[in-house]
């Protein structure tokens, strides 16, 4: 028997098969875990439904705050979300429901609260502003305009549902 | 009674050496405050270690109280600080503890940049006191949530959405941490186990190559 | 201590059959006042901890851990603050260069790029020169470094209004409010925004507890006062009456 043709040796070939099986054990173990905790990631989601805000006729061309609920599923915490927009009329007569997130890092803006920008959206968190129909001014810190959430309007009422980014501007 | 005891175990697993190799091994003048009080810069490490120690036991009492459900977690830790016995105080190791042990590493790890004993052959151990850097500011983001108050919630909001600005991969790592789309019930039970089961686990491996290394290598000599 | 073959194990184990006392060095073999590390040395070290742990016990019994209300996810205008050792990052954000368009800048870049510097710095400043003097870029670059996060954190901390932000957090004792009532209809669209959904405050104090008579919410309603802007409700003098009432029994509960 030639080693050249056979040059694993014994112990080589031990240390693989080593290594092998406990690749395998580590396998074992790791894949059912992993994928348990990557979960989130790999979940549908739901489209939610639409939820009754307010009547068309009470609509404004000054924003007004409205908050409303959604049935909102978070693993086993079933719960109603507390949702906030804000709802005019645009000078077209178009209806526009805005939500407050901003694009920034998240905080809660509020209309018309900074003295100094008045008839603007206002972020107190890094001073990010919006124009009324949720544009952000350049300058300021968020990189692109308020989410507007879909809407339609029946029997008089305004329905609200998902909120749909704008993309950077 | 306890020499006879400690002989019985001696016999059978020769443990002097063990303890010897560290009881024995001799600390050089430079860094002995005793000798030079300038030295106490050296004690950053120790002080590190110790306010850590503070940290794990202060923390395994708190989760005897601590509940990490979101109906819970903030009436539970309202309870163990206001209701408990000390519970002011151990909160309070935990919490003013977290502080102080980022103030140390810092300050250790400027110790140990402008002495300049990263250098070789310590650059190994440099990176594994820079992971434990990174393990502690992890864990002191972990555990800001945990208490569900109004700036835990709306601190980690932000945090995660910075998460999410990272390119590519941001979406995933920001819903990862989340465990749901939004910041709720399961943010909060996965942030509960990172904070007291991931980031300890890999911070006491880090620790044990840490010192293990320091052991082996000695501390850099005198300027 | 020897080593190898002539080595005698207890059974199959490394325990060698007859372990020697090995003696501890004589210590004046060493240059300098070298000291052992048990008992001496260590003792000096548990000298440091005593003090340390004194001054730390006293911080943890005269200062309370901060616990602000429990989170409620719809409060809008409430300011998030990082804990302090993040907030140089938090104001980096703030600046235009570091947001908007740039804002992968101040969340990725400059804070990677500064960790990765400090993980790599063996390998950036090889020289084996060890006092900080005599590598000024290194020690330049660290002092920058430092500098700038004490002068970030610096004006994170006195940009942020910190009676604003103590009022938002106050633990404010939760109320029944009728959602349905009229009064609360009006309530949610005038006065929500700022004072909270449930009356426990947001931009403006709670008003839970503050034990108002009808005249003043009125007043502070149309004329304003304090921080508050005037001509804040918009509606008929009749709803500010149902206005007013409302607010006026929940804040005496």
């Amino acid at each position: 028997m030639s080693n050249k043709e056979h040059d694993v040796t014994r112990r080589q070939f031990l240390n693989y098969t080593l290594m092998g099986v406990g690749g395998f054990m580590a396998a074992g173990l790791l894949t059912p875990m992993v994928r348990f905790a990557i979960d989130p990631l790999l979940r549908e989601e739901k489209g939610g439904k639409m939820v009754d805000v307010m009547a068309v006729k009470d609509i404004t061309t000054e924003p007004q705050r409205k908050t409303f609920s959604i049935d909102k599923v978070d693993g086993w915490h079933k719960f109603k979300e507390q949702k906030i927009a804000y709802i005019f009329k645009k000078d077209n007569g178009e209806i526009m429901a805005l939500s407050p997130v901003c694009t920034h890092l998240g905080c809660t803006v509020s209309w018309n609260d900074d003295p100094a920008h008045p008839n603007q959206f206002h972020c107190p968190c890094h001073g990010g502003r919006y124009t009324k129909d949720g544009i952000n001014i350049p300058g300021t810190p968020p990189p692109a305009p308020l989410s507007v959430y879909e809407m339609k309007v029946k029997d008089g009422r305004l329905y609200l549902g998902a909120e749909k980014p704008r993309g950077g501007a | 009674m306890l020499q006879k005891v400690y002989d019985y175990i001696d016999e059978r697993l020769d443990i002097t050496p063990l303890w010897r190799d560290l009881a024995d091994h001799e600390v050089p003048e430079h860094v002995n405050p005793a000798y030079h009080f300038s030295a106490f810069v050296y004690c950053f490490g120790g002080l590190t270690f110790f306010t850590i120690v503070i940290q794990i036991l202060s923390g395994m009492f708190l989760t005897m109280y601590y509940v990490p459900d979101i109906n819970n977690a903030w009436d539970s830790v309202y309870y163990l600080q206001n209701q408990v016995a000390y519970g002011q105080i151990v909160r309070g190791m935990h919490h003013w503890g977290a502080s102080i042990t980022i103030v140390m590493v810092f300050l250790h790890t400027l110790r140990v940049f402008f002495t300049g004993a990263y250098k070789k052959p310590r650059e190994l151990n440099w990176i594994v006191g820079v992971l434990l850097f990174f393990v502690i500011l992890g864990l002191g983001f972990t555990g800001y949530l945990l208490p569900w108050d109004m700036k835990a919630l709306f601190a980690t909001k932000v945090g995660l959405q910075i998460a999410e600005s990272f390119p590519f991969i941001g979406d995933w790592i920001k819903l990862l941490l989340q465990g749901s789309d939004i910041v709720g019930a399961q943010t909060l039970a996965r942030f509960f186990a990172i904070h007291v089961f991931f980031l300890p686990a890999l911070l006491m491996g880090l620790m044990a190559a840490h010192f293990l290394m320091i052991r082996r290598q000695g501390i850099s000599g005198p300027l | 201590m020897h080593r190898g073959k002539g080595m005698k194990f207890v059974g199959d184990s490394r325990v060698p059959d007859k372990a020697k006392f090995v003696p501890p060095k004589d210590y004046s073999e060493y240059p300098g006042k070298t000291e052992v590390f048990l008992p001496n040395f260590l003792l000096k070290e548990w000298m440091v901890g005593a003090v340390f742990l004194i001054g730390f016990l006293i911080l943890t019994m005269s200062d309370a851990a901060p616990l602000e209300k429990e989170a409620d996810p719809t409060s809008s205008g409430y300011i998030p603050l990082p804990d302090w050792y993040f907030l140089f990052l938090y104001q980096l954000l703030k600046y235009p260069y570091a947001s908007g368009h740039f804002k992968l800048i101040g969340t990725v870049i400059i804070p990677g790029l500064a960790a990765l510097a400090l993980l790599l710095a063996p390998w950036l400043d090889r020289g084996f020169e060890r006092r900080p003097v005599k590598r000024p870029i290194a020690t330049g670059i660290m002092l920058l470094t430092v500098v700038s996060i004490v002068y970030l954190t610096w004006e994170a901390t006195v940009s942020h209004n910190w009676a604003l932000s103590e009022e938002q957090g106050k633990i404010v004792k939760q109320v029944e409010v009728d959602k349905s009532s009229k009064g609360y209809q009006l309530y949610s669209q005038n006065c929500a925004g700022c004072h909270g959904n449930n009356l426990d405050g947001g931009v403006g104090p709670a008003l839970i507890g503050q034990n108002l008579p009808e005249a003043v919410v009125e007043s502070m309603a149309t004329k304003g006062g304090g921080n508050m802007p005037p001509g804040v409700f918009k509606g008929s003098e009749e709803d500010l009456k149902t206005l007013a009432k409302f607010v006026s029994e929940v804040s005496k509960k």
